[in-house]
């Protein structure tokens, strides 16, 4: 069985793209991506099958044919994968499972979301459906729960979860692609308008638009496009639902927990051998738990974790030194695939004012929920130089 | 808004009524299902149990932006409610806390379950569990 490296990745940069339309987003995706791989890619002929990522929130994808439309690349096969917020880093999965069963060489995973052109939008969804189970379980609503049990259960302080956005927004400052750019402080993050107690504004993720491709490829053809691929070490996929009666769902996402179990397992690595990563930070607190659930702390000590400054840039585990959804954007198709795309540039050390030292393992990470609120998926990938 | 019949006539949405998995203990509520969303048992053996009136938060938030036609501020919680006869497991819901203020309310407070319509759709009334703190509770 052959491997699975990373040997290109292009980006537009994220925000607010009322005048692209998803067509406009795939070509600067891809474009940029043609033209940034080292030796030069010859596209119809070099690129054996396409892995698009969206949720296609403003109804215009929906099919692999999308890609092709907008890349050029007929007669390949393209497949359109949907798996909530970890859409982008689950078809990046699907990709490299292909290559390493030996079925193509070399893949294209590209995502994408107009998240500002949704006529409905996913507080509408959330609040209009299920009405027994809670009229109105909103996207801050689920991930505030967390963070209102975690602050009661561990003692975690509101100042600790919104350090959080404090530093991805400071990374987000340095990383040319984030939608915004500006620093902001703990008062900063605590006076800002209440969203859903006990989150405010500075600690959601804005609506950002956005679109990212990496090229993904088996042994014997990564070397034809560049002379540094980034080797795919193991990922997971996991499933669970916050109604199983499961306590340790109420401060933590199990999900995740497997999820990088598996990935853990089936590269070898353990969390103290993860170097960067890029993780789902939606809002602070998902931030905060995940330090927990990916083994970079003990359960309940997310909080001690960000005061320690272990996660900071310049820490001993920097963690989403690109700013991350919460400074970067969360254009849901586009996130995974971008978080991919900084590993790459990490354990390259091409990651500009954003570089991790000496970074040779990093992992890559989503979380996503459905919109009855009640399904959970995880999706964890590492990377190795 | 037209939801499906089943909301309004299921027999669980007139009274408290949970399912417990025979395998495992899982309690579902309000939802009669057929397979277990805890042990994944298919068929699962479900029987019924008379839950309490009352039920403990396990965590809340407090919405502030939700579409114009939903009222804010807005307390929603994660809530378990005990068997009735206090065997076996509790079954946990979201639940809207009405007539209740934030400063009423924490982890681990008890809260009254009950039954009351949510609004209607034409004439007919849609019935849903709401929470409350208990009035003698209240400040
Ligand atoms: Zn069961």
């Amino acid at each position: 069985m052959t491997d699975a490296h990373v040997v290109g990745a292009g980006i537009i940069d994220f925000g607010e793209k009322y005048d692209w339309s998803f067509e406009d987003l795939l070509e600067g995706a891809y474009l940029d991506l043609v033209e940034s791989v080292d030796y030069g890619i010859d596209p119809t002929n070099d690129i054996d099958g396409v892995w698009y990522g969206t949720l296609d929130i403003a109804n215009e994808g929906s099919s692999g044919a999308a890609v092709a439309h907008a890349t050029g690349l007929f007669e390949t096969p393209a497949t359109h994968i949907v798996n909530a917020c970890a859409t982008g880093s689950d078809a990046f999965r699907n990709a490299v499972q292909a290559i390493k069963a030996e079925d193509i060489d070399v893949a294209l995973v590209i995502g994408a979301e107009k998240m500002l052109d949704s006529t409905e939008g996913l507080i509408g969804g959330a609040a209009l459906e299920r009405l027994w189970r809670g009229r109105g379980v909103t996207m801050p609503a689920f991930f505030g729960m967390r963070a209102t049990r975690h602050m009661d259960q561990y003692d975690t302080t509101r100042e600790q979860i919104a350090a959080v956005s404090v530093k991805n927004h400071e990374n987000g400052t340095k990383y040319p692609h984030a939608h915004q750019q500006f620093e902001c402080s703990v008062d900063d993050v605590k006076e800002s308008s209440t969203v859903s107690y006990p989150l405010n504004l500075y600690d959601c993720c804005p609506v950002t638009d956005g679109a990212c491709a990496v090229l993904v490829a088996s042994d014997d053809r990564a070397r034809e496009f560049t002379d540094a691929p980034v080797r795919v070490a193991g990922y997971g996929l996991s499933t669970d639902s916050f109604q199983r009666g499961d306590d340790l769902a109420l401060t933590n996402f199990p999900a995740s927990r497997h999820a990088s179990s598996t990935a853990y397992e089936r590269s070898g690595y353990g969390p103290d051998d993860i170097d960067v990563a890029e993780v789902h930070d939606c809002f602070s607190i998902t931030e905060l738990i995940t330090y927990e659930d990916l083994g970079f702390c003990e359960q309940g000590e997310g909080g001690s974790h960000i005061d320690e400054g272990i996660p900071h840039l310049d820490g001993e585990q920097p963690i989403n030194p690109s700013g991350g959804l919460l400074s970067k954007g969360h254009p849901i198709g586009a996130t995974g695939v971008a978080q991919i795309a900084e590993i790459f540039e990490q354990l390259r050390g091409e990651a500009g004012d954003v570089q991790v030292p000496d970074a040779e393992v990093g992992m890559q990470h989503n979380i996503g929920i459905g919109r009855n609120a009640t399904g959970a998926v995880s999706c964890v990938n590492i990377l190795e130089r | 808004m037209s939801g499906p019949r089943y909301h309004r006539t299921r027999r669980q949405d007139q009274r408290l009524v949970g399912f417990e998995c025979q395998a495992c203990g899982f309690v579902s509520f309000p939802d009669e299902k057929r397979i277990c969303k805890r042990c994944g048992d298919a068929p699962a053996e479900f029987r019924d149990v008379d839950l309490a009136s009352s039920g403990t938060i396990k965590t809340f938030v407090v919405q502030e932006y939700l579409p114009d036609d939903i009222e804010v501020p807005q307390p929603l919680a994660i809530i378990d409610i005990p068997q009735a006869d206090g065997s076996g497991e509790p079954t946990r819901v979201y639940g809207l806390l009405t007539e209740t203020e934030l400063d009423e309310i924490s982890v681990g407070c008890t809260v009254d379950v009950r039954f009351r319509e949510l609004f209607d759709e034409g004439a007919r009334p849609i019935n849903s569990f709401k929470f409350s703190v208990p009035r003698e509770d209240k400040r």
